[in-house]
């Protein structure tokens, strides 16, 4: 660099990728900055992860108090304080961006709060502000999709962000529009709460990208708890009366249309990568038809010294990916050769029972020519379970079948999001379904589901029959 | 070598990365020719010594 830059590495966008790329950076000696529009923690702390994992929490609770009357105990009439549980919520978030901004004070990250704009390839301005960074780090993230005929008012047609507020009385009856992950998650966190819940999926299966079996123990166990959910069917409008949201519904098969009553709609159709105001083109970084700002392994865009990561930068959009790509781009600023080189990003729905996977389907698998072998322990064998009232599940092993190499795990039950820490750890360390078989796993936990489905790819699990 | 990808531990794939090894070259050790950052490391070391 022959000219003097304010900083080395000046970071868009303050959400998991965003800091984790400036904190690596800074631990890297380099000189950083991170600008934000909003608030520090991004999507993920203050409208996406955390706060609906608080909901989550708080409805499964409920659920819980409800069903120990099964052991004996039994609590008096059940009361939510929503003003409560939403300032509970709040309180964690606020708790974990203020951990975020020590840490960057800390790490001596500086804070940037503005709009981030290029001006050119190697200048932003920020807030009325420019600076010049030798290397950029994109990471302005992504919103909900937008669905035509449906306007989201954040009061009671909602998008994710809206539905975090939970409303005073909880609806009556609510329709969740989109059957993936984050849909299902707030049909749960609502119909756990006491609303009745209606899912609608457009496409012909729900959580696409999930195993097709487990997706199917999974729906299974959600509407053994009243969640209701089709698919192939979508939301025409949506119109406000007084007695409620009018919703014309399509089954896109048959073409048939009805109009159903709801007091609350939430729309979950996807989400976009989000670029506006970024004035990519003054740097001379490409930005795909869909909004995308694609990176090659190293999260280079094609602009050098320009990177791109988390959401903004490709599917999936989840935090975990997000913070490798954020430690990566900042590493190959310092000169290290890293890279996003993982052999596969786990996905959950943090629902009760979870639905966990990583890896590859078994369709995968056999689409990209394995040929395999496959292991599955149910929950209703594992005592632990039972111990929890949780037996709704499985642990589903996908498996090559000459090399036992492990290439798929697919969990439905409590913690499955827990459990797939050693599935992922297994697949990155190449590892077989023996070498899974052979490991002790603590009794009685739920981990040994995964042991004990290893055992069945082999026709040797000893709590359940081998066929 | 399963399926055309390379089996190799995260930290074999690091180190690969650092001494410019490509790893479809390096002979894995471990089970299925799985890659051990050993394995990288003596890669590297024969491909020095026959430049």
């Amino acid at each position: 660099m022959t000219k003097q830059m304010d900083f080395d590495v000046l970071v868009i966008g303050a959400g998991p990728g965003g800091y984790h790329a400036a904190i690596r950076a800074a631990q890297l000696g380099l000189k950083v900055a991170c600008a934000e529009r909003e608030s520090v923690g991004g999507v993920c702390l203050n409208v996406g992860c955390i706060p609906t994992k608080a909901l989550l929490h708080a409805g499964e609770q409920m659920a819980a108090a409800r069903h120990a009357s099964e052991f004996g105990l039994t609590f008096g009439e059940q009361t939510l304080n929503v003003a409560q549980l939403n300032g509970w919520k709040d309180g964690i978030v606020k708790k974990l961006t203020g951990g975020v901004s020590s840490l960057f004070k800390a790490n001596k990250v500086t804070s940037l709060k503005g709009q981030a704009s290029f001006v050119d390839e190697h200048t932003v301005q920020v807030g009325d502000q420019t600076y010049t960074a030798a290397n950029i780090i994109i990471a302005t993230g992504s919103e909900p999709a937008r669905l035509p005929g449906i306007e989201v008012d954040q009061q009671r047609i909602v998008d994710s962000t809206g539905a975090l507020v939970v409303p005073d009385p909880i609806p009556a009856r609510m329709l969740c529009v989109g059957g993936g992950v984050i849909s299902f998650e707030f049909a749960h966190v609502y119909n756990n709460l006491g609303s009745q819940v209606r899912i609608i999926e457009f496409l012909p299966t729900i959580i696409p990208g999930a195993d097709a079996d487990a997706v199917r123990e999974f729906g299974r166990a959600m509407k053994k708890q009243g969640i209701e959910f089709e698919t192939q069917t979508k939301a025409n409008s949506a119109v406000q009366k007084d007695d409620g949201i009018h919703v014309e519904i399509e089954n896109v098969k048959t073409g048939e249309k009805r109009v159903e009553v709801f007091d609350r709609v939430l729309v979950a159709v996807g989400r976009r990568p989000r670029t506006d105001g970024l004035n990519a083109q003054a740097a001379g970084v490409h930005v795909t038809d869909r909004g995308f700002i694609p990176a090659d392994e190293q999260q280079r865009t094609n602009v050098p010294h320009i990177y791109s990561i988390g959401d903004v930068a490709s599917n999936p959009m989840l935090a975990h990916k997000a913070m490798k790509e954020g430690l990566v781009a900042a590493e190959v600023i310092a000169g290290k050769p890293a890279a996003q080189d993982a052999v596969a990003i786990p996905g959950v729905v943090y629902t009760s029972p979870e639905l966990a996977w990583v890896g590859l389907t078994e369709l995968e698998a056999k689409e990209k020519g394995y040929e395999v072998k496959i292991g599955v322990f149910p929950l209703s064998a594992s005592g632990r379970a039972m111990t929890l009232q949780q037996t709704d599940g499985f642990v589903k092993m996908v498996v090559e079948k000459d090399t036992d190499l492990l290439l798929g795990v697919h969990i439905v039950g409590p913690h499955a999001s827990d459990m797939l820490g050693e599935a992922s750890l297994a697949l990155e360390m190449a590892a077989t379904a023996t070498d899974v078989a052979l490991t002790i796993h603590a009794h009685p936990t739920l981990g040994e589901t995964m042991l004990e489905a290893a055992e069945a790819v082999h026709k040797q699990a000893i709590h359940i029959m081998n066929r | 070598r399963t399926d055309g990808r390379v089996l190799a531990v995260p930290a074999a794939r690091k180190r690969a990365r650092e001494l410019g090894v490509d790893l479809a070259q390096v002979a894995g050790s471990g089970p299925n020719g799985r890659v051990r950052v050993d394995d990288v490391v003596t890669h590297a070391g024969q491909a020095q010594q026959a430049a």
